[in-house]
C-alpha cells in the first residue's frame, strides 16, 4: 500500500479523532459519561477482534481476562499502597499472563472444542472471584478505588481513556498490518496450508492470543478508572457473547468494526433501558436480525455498499 | 478505508445521540424527582416490585398534600441485578435526569457501588432499601447516604438475641456462599457467642447461591446432629432451602433459623407445605402487629396492588415519608439541607408509632419481630407465631461501633 | 472430621440423583451438539420453561397427584414445541452458515426466551410440590435417601436407555446419528438433513423440559433458572466428550458425586470439587471423557 493512500485512509479516523478532542466541553455530563465508557468497550470489543475476526479463534470467554485486568488494578489499589502505575503495568500484564495460560491449554484443540474449553476456565476464574470474599469482595465486589484526582473527573477520565484507547489502536493496527498480523490471518483463512508452509500455527495463534488479552487486561483497568468500582460480573460468560456481538454488529473482518459496534451496544443500552425493562428481549431482537440481514454487521455492509471504488483502492493500495 | 464509510459511521453514532438529547427531558414545573434504580428483571424481581409499590402507595398519600407546593414524582431504571448496569443507570439519573434523590437497590453492589461512586462523590443523597450489607450505613457509609433497610447487623443480632433464649448448644452454620450469607453468618454468631459464650460451632456448609439441590448437603449436616442450624441464605435461595428443610425432615429433627424466615413473599408460594418450627424474623409483617394502622396499609395496599405489602414496601413506603418530611423540614429543594433534615428525623411507620432516622450512621431504626413458623387455620399459607418484637434500640449496632468500622 | 458410613452412603445416593437430573437435561445438550455441531446456549432457557410450564400445568389441573403427573409428561412436550417454532420459522434457516452464527443464534434465543418467560409468568417465586407419595425418606442398602431423589435415581437410567434404544433401533434415531458423523453423506442418500436437525434439536429440548418439570419440585421456579443450569450443562458437555450421550452421564456422574462428596469432606468449600474435577479432567483429556461424535 504506498504511502499517499495509506495517509488517506487514516485521514478519517484523525477527523473523528479531532472531534472527540472537542467534544467534552460542548456536551452535558452525561455524555461524556457514556463516551468514555463506550471507550472503554470498544477497546475490550478490538482486542476480542484480534483473534476472532483476525484470528479465526472461537474465543468464546474474553470477558475473563478483562476481568483479571480490572481484579488486578483494582486489588493493587485497594489491598497494597503500591503506587498507581504498578497497577497500570500488572493489570494488562497478568491479563496476557492468564491469557497465556489458558491459551496454552486451549490452542492445542481447534474451534469448538477451544471456546468450550475456554468457558470452563473461565468461569473457573469467575467461580474464584465470586467466592473469595476476603480478596475480591465476593460478589458485592470492590468499590471506592482510589483513582487519583488528575483521573477522576468526568472530563479528565475522558481525555485519559481517550488517549489511551487511540494509542492501543494504533499499536493493534500496526501489529494486525505487520507481517505477524498478516500471518494470523493467513492462519484464519487457511491454517493447513500454513502448517504445509512451515508457519508454527500454534505458536502464532498463542501469542495473538497473549496480546489480545494484554489489550482486554488495559481496557479491564480503564474501566476501574473510569466506574472505581470492580466487581465478578465483568468475568461472566454473558458478558463474553455480548463482546461477540459487538464485534458482529460492527463488522468483524474490518478494522474498526468492532468500535462501531460497541458504540451502538452501549448507546442502545442506556438509552433503551431508560424506557424498558426488556432490554435483553431487544438485544436479542437485534442480534437474530443482525444474523439473519446483516451478517457483516454495520462495517461490513456499509462497505458492500459503498464497495466498488473504495474496496478496490484499499486492496490495491 | 473509504472516507464515505467514516461519514457514515460518524453521523450513525451522532445519530444516536442525538436520540438521546432530544428525548423529552422532564418539564420545567419544578417537582421534587426521585430517581429508583432497583432489580425488576430475573428472580429478584418480586422484591423490586414490592418496593416499588410501597412508595407508590406513600406517594399518592403525599403527594395529597404537596411538599413545598409541589408534587414528588419519580422515575425508575432496571439494573438486572447486575452492578454496571446499576452504575449506568445511577449515573444517568443523576446527570441527565437531574434527580433530586436517588432510592433503591435490592443487590448490595449495586448500592455500595452507587454510594460510593454516584452518591458520594456527585453529593446526591441515596436512600438505600432491601440491601442488607452493613457495610452500606457501616463502614462505607457517609454523609449521602441512607438505609431503610434492615442489614445484616441488625438481623445477626436480633436473631442472637432470640436464639440465645433457645436450649441450643451445638450450632451449624449453612448457606449461600456469598457476600450476604457470610455477612449474615458472622453477625449473628459474633453476637450469640457474646450474649451466650458456652455455644460452640461444630461445622459449616457452603452452597452456591441459587444452588438447587441442597438435600446432600442437608443429609450431610443431619447426620453430624447439630442442635439447631443457623442458614444464611434469602430470597429464592431461601425457598430452596425451605423445601429442603420439609424433605430432609430437619425442622422436626432439630432447631433451624433462617434470618428472614417468616417472610410472606417467600411463605406464600409454598402454601401449607412450608416447613413448621423455623425461626426468623423480619421488620415487617402484613399480620402483626394488628394495629388500625398496619391494618388500613394493609387494606389500601391490596387494593392497588392484589396482595400484601411485603417488607421491601415497608422500606420503600418509609422512604417516601423521609424524603418528603425531610424536604419539608428543609424548606427547599435543596441537596444539603435535606442531608441535615434527614438525620434524626421520625416519621410514622406503617403500622403505627414513629421511626426515628438516627443521625450518626443514617439507618432507619425500626423493630423487628422475631417468631417461629406455623400453620395456622386463618391462611393456607404458614406465618409466623410466638411473636416476640425487639426494639431498634436493641437491635442495631451502637454509634461507637460505627465509627469504629468507619475508621479503618 | 471422618463421616460414618451411612453418611457416606446417603451423599453417594443423594449425588447419583443430582447427578441424574444433570443427565437428562445434558443428554439432550450432547444430542444437539452432536447432530448440529451447535452448542445450544438456550438449552438453559428450555430447561426452564419446563419448570414453569410443570408449575402451570399442575396449577391448572388443582395441584396434587394427578396435577403433578400429567405436568410431569405434559411440560416436555410444551418445551418440545416452543422449542420447533424457533426452528421452523428462524433456526432452519441459518443452517448454511457458518456455526459461530448458529452459536450466536441460540444467543438470541435465550435472551428472548428469558424476558418472555418473565412476561408470560411474571416475576414472582413459583413453587410446585410432590405429591404426598414422595414425602418422607426410604431406607436403601441402610443408606436413607428422600423418596423424590430415589424416584429420580429410577427414572435416569430409564430415560438413557430410552434414549440409546431411540437412537439405536429406530429409524429416525439412526439417522439422527447417521447426521452427526457425516451430514453430507445422509443428504447424498436422500434424506432432508433439514428435518433431521429439526428433529434433533426439538428432541434436545424437550429433554430440556422434562429436566426442568423433574426439578421443580425441589426448587423454587424462578426467572435466572436459565442461567444457573447453562454454565454446568456446558462444564459437563465438555468433560463427557462433546455430542457424545455416554459422556453426558460420565459427566454428570463425575459433577454430581464430586458436589455431594465435597459437602461431606469439606462443606465451606464444597463447590470447588466439582470445578476442580472439570479441570483435571480438561487437563488430562482435553477432548472430554469419552469419545466425541466428531
Amino acid at each position: 500500500m504506498s504511502m499517499k493512500s495509506r495517509f488517506k485512509s487514516l485521514v478519517p479516523y484523525g477527523v473523528i479523532l479531532v472531534v472527540l478532542l472537542f467534544l467534552p466541553p460542548i456536551i452535558p455530563r452525561f455524555y461524556t459519561y457514556i463516551f468514555t465508557s463506550i471507550f472503554v468497550t470498544a477497546l475490550l470489543a478490538m482486542s476480542l477482534n484480534m483473534v476472532v475476526g483476525h484470528g479465526g479463534l472461537f474465543q468464546f470467554h474474553h470477558a475473563a481476562f478483562y476481568g483479571v485486568g480490572a481484579y488486578t488494578f483494582g486489588l493493587i489499589l485497594t489491598k497494597t499502597s503500591l503506587p498507581i502505575w504498578v497497577g497500570f503495568i500488572a493489570g494488562p500484564v497478568v491479563a496476557a499472563i492468564v491469557g497465556l495460560l489458558i491459551g496454552w491449554f486451549c490452542v492445542r484443540l481447534t474451534r469448538l472444542y477451544f471456546g468450550m474449553l475456554q468457558i470452563s476456565l473461565g468461569s473457573l476464574i469467575w467461580a474464584i472471584a465470586f467466592r473469595w470474599y476476603s480478596l475480591t469482595g465476593g460478589d458485592d465486589g470492590l468499590h471506592g478505588v482510589p483513582i487519583p484526582d488528575f483521573i477522576s473527573s468526568s472530563t479528565s477520565a475522558y481525555y485519559f481513556i481517550l488517549i489511551l484507547l487511540t494509542i492501543c489502536l494504533v499499536i493493534m493496527y500496526a501489529i494486525l498490518r505487520s507481517p505477524f498480523g498478516m500471518t494470523l490471518q493467513a492462519i484464519r483463512d487457511n491454517p493447513e496450508r500454513c502448517e504445509a508452509v512451515g508457519i508454527n500455527v500454534r505458536r502464532h495463534q498463542l501469542l495473538g492470543i497473549v496480546i489480545a488479552t494484554f489489550f482486554a487486561g488495559v481496557a479491564g483497568v480503564l474501566f476501574v478508572v473510569l466506574e472505581h468500582s470492580v466487581f465478578p460480573d465483568l468475568l461472566f460468560w454473558v458478558l463474553s457473547l455480548e463482546i461477540f456481538i459487538m464485534c458482529l454488529l460492527g463488522g468483524w473482518f474490518t478494522f474498526a468494526g468492532p468500535i462501531l459496534g460497541a458504540a451502538i451496544t452501549v448507546s442502545l443500552r442506556t438509552f433503551v433501558g431508560i424506557y424498558t425493562e426488556y432490554w435483553t428481549l431487544i438485544l436479542g431482537i437485534i442480534l437474530i436480525l443482525l444474523i439473519f440481514f446483516l451478517p457483516e454487521g454495520v462495517m461490513g455492509f456499509i462497505t458492500e455498499k459503498f464497495s466498488g471504488r473504495a474496496k478496490k483502492v484499499y486492496e490495491e493500495g | 478505508m473509504g472516507k464515505r464509510r467514516q461519514t457514515f459511521s460518524v453521523a450513525l453514532l451522532v445519530t444516536f445521540l442525538t436520540i438521546g438529547l432530544v428525548l423529552p427531558l422532564q418539564a420545567e414545573a419544578r417537582n421534587i424527582k426521585v430517581g429508583i434504580i432497583d432489580c425488576y428483571s430475573g428472580p429478584a424481581a418480586v422484591f423490586g416490585n414490592d418496593a416499588l409499590n410501597g412508595f407508590k402507595l406513600a406517594l399518592e398519600e403525599i403527594n395529597k398534600e404537596g411538599v413545598l407546593g409541589s408534587k414528588i414524582e419519580f422515575t425508575t431504571r432496571d439494573t438486572k441485578f447486575k452492578v454496571d448496569i446499576g452504575l449506568n443507570m445511577a449515573k444517568e439519573l443523576v446527570m441527565r435526569e437531574n434527580v433530586d434523590v436517588l432510592a433503591g437497590s435490592i443487590n448490595s453492589g449495586v448500592a455500595l457501588a452507587v454510594s460510593d461512586a454516584v452518591a458520594k462523590k456527585e453529593k446526591v443523597p441515596f436512600i438505600v432499601w432491601i440491601s442488607k450489607s452493613e457495610k452500606i450505613t457501616g463502614e462505607k457509609g457517609h454523609r449521602y447516604v441512607f438505609s431503610t433497610a434492615d442489614n445484616t447487623a441488625m438481623g445477626g443480632k436480633a436473631g442472637a438475641v432470640g436464639l440465645a433464649k433457645k436450649p441450643y448448644l451445638k450450632y451449624w452454620i449453612a448457606g449461600d456462599d456469598y457476600s450476604y450469607g457470610h455477612d449474615i453468618g458472622n453477625a449473628v454468631w459474633r453476637n450469640l457467642k457474646a450474649l451466650k459464650p458456652e455455644v460452640e460451632k461444630i461445622g459449616e456448609s457452603w452452597w452456591k447461591v441459587g444452588e438447587p439441590d441442597l438435600v446432600p448437603y442437608f443429609t450431610s449436616i443431619i447426620g453430624a446432629k447439630p442442635d439447631a442450624v443457623i442458614f444464611c441464605t434469602g430470597g429464592a435461595s431461601m425457598a430452596n432451602c425451605l423445601k429442603a428443610i420439609k424433605s430432609t425432615g430437619m425442622n422436626e429433627k432439630m432447631g433451624t433459623w433462617i434470618h428472614t424466615a417468616i417472610d410472606h413473599a417467600v411463605l406464600k408460594p409454598l402454601g401449607a407445605e412450608a416447613p413448621e418450627g423455623v425461626l426468623g424474623e423480619i421488620q415487617y409483617l402484613f399480620y402483626y402487629p394488628d394495629t388500625p394502622e398496619n391494618k388500613a396499609f394493609v387494606k389500601a395496599f391490596e387494593a392497588a396492588y392484589g396482595n400484601p405489602p411485603g417488607f421491601p414496601a415497608f422500606d420503600a413506603y418509609l422512604a417516601a415519608h423521609y424524603i418528603a418530611e425531610a424536604f419539608r423540614k428543609a424548606g427547599a429543594i435543596d441537596r444539603e439541607k435535606f442531608v441535615d433534615a434527614l438525620e434524626g428525623l421520625k416519621v410514622k411507620s406503617p403500622v403505627g408509632g414513629m421511626v426515628e432516622m438516627r443521625a450518626c450512621d443514617h439507618q432507619a431504626m425500626f423493630p423487628m419481630y422475631f417468631g417461629v413458623t406455623k400453620k395456622t387455620p386463618q391462611y393456607d399459607f404458614v406465618t409466623a407465631s410466638d411473636i416476640k418484637t425487639l426494639t431498634g434500640e436493641e437491635i442495631l449496632p451502637t454509634c461507637e461501633e460505627i465509627a469504629e468500622a468507619r475508621k479503618k | 472430621m471422618l463421616p460414618d458410613l451411612s453418611a457416606l452412603g446417603s451423599q453417594f445416593l443423594v449425588g447419583l440423583s443430582r447427578a441424574m437430573i444433570l443427565f437428562i437435561v445434558t443428554s439432550g445438550l450432547s444430542f444437539v451438539l452432536g447432530v448440529l455441531r451447535v452448542p445450544n446456549v438456550a438449552h438453559g432457557s428450555l430447561y426452564m420453561i419446563g419448570a414453569f410450564s410443570a408449575f402451570s400445568i399442575s396449577k391448572l389441573l388443582g395441584g396434587g397427584s394427578l396435577g403433578f403427573w400429567l405436568a410431569l409428561i405434559l411440560s416436555p412436550f410444551v418445551v418440545a414445541l416452543v422449542s420447533l417454532v424457533s426452528e421452523r420459522l428462524l433456526f432452519c434457516h441459518l443452517y448454511q452458515r457458518e456455526h459461530l452464527m448458529l452459536l450466536l443464534f441460540t444467543f438470541a434465543l435465550m435472551l428472548i426466551l428469558g424476558d418472555l418467560v418473565k412476561l408470560t409468568w411474571g416475576a414472582e417465586y413459583r413453587s410446585i410440590m410432590a405429591p404426598d407419595f414422595f414425602k418422607g425418606s426410604v431406607s436403601v442398602f441402610g443408606w436413607s435417601i428422600p423418596r423424590y431423589n430415589l424416584f429420580l435415581l429410577i427414572l435416569g437410567p430409564l430415560v438413557a436407555i430410552a434414549l440409546w434404544l431411540f437412537t439405536n433401533k429406530t429409524k429416525i434415531g439412526k439417522i439422527a446419528r447417521a447426521a452427526a458423523v457425516d451430514m453430507e453423506m445422509v443428504g447424498a442418500v436422500g434424506i432432508n438433513v433439514s428435518w433431521v436437525f429439526a428433529f434433533a434439536f426439538v428432541l434436545g429440548c424437550f429433554l430440556a423440559g422434562l429436566g426442568g418439570a423433574l426439578v421443580a419440585p425441589t426448587v423454587s421456579v424462578t426467572l435466572g433458572m436459565d442461567h444457573d443450569i447453562i454454565i454446568e450443562a456446558f462444564l459437563i458437555v465438555t468433560i463427557g466428550g462433546l455430542g457424545n450421550m455416554w459422556g453426558a452421564m460420565v459427566g454428570s456422574l463425575i459433577f454430581g458425586l464430586t458436589q455431594s462428596f465435597g459437602v461431606l469432606f469439606w462443606p465451606q468449600f464444597a463447590i470447588v470439587f466439582p470445578y476442580t474435577a472439570v479441570v483435571i479432567v480438561l487437563l488430562w483429556r482435553p477432548r472430554g471423557m469419552l469419545k466425541s461424535v466428531w
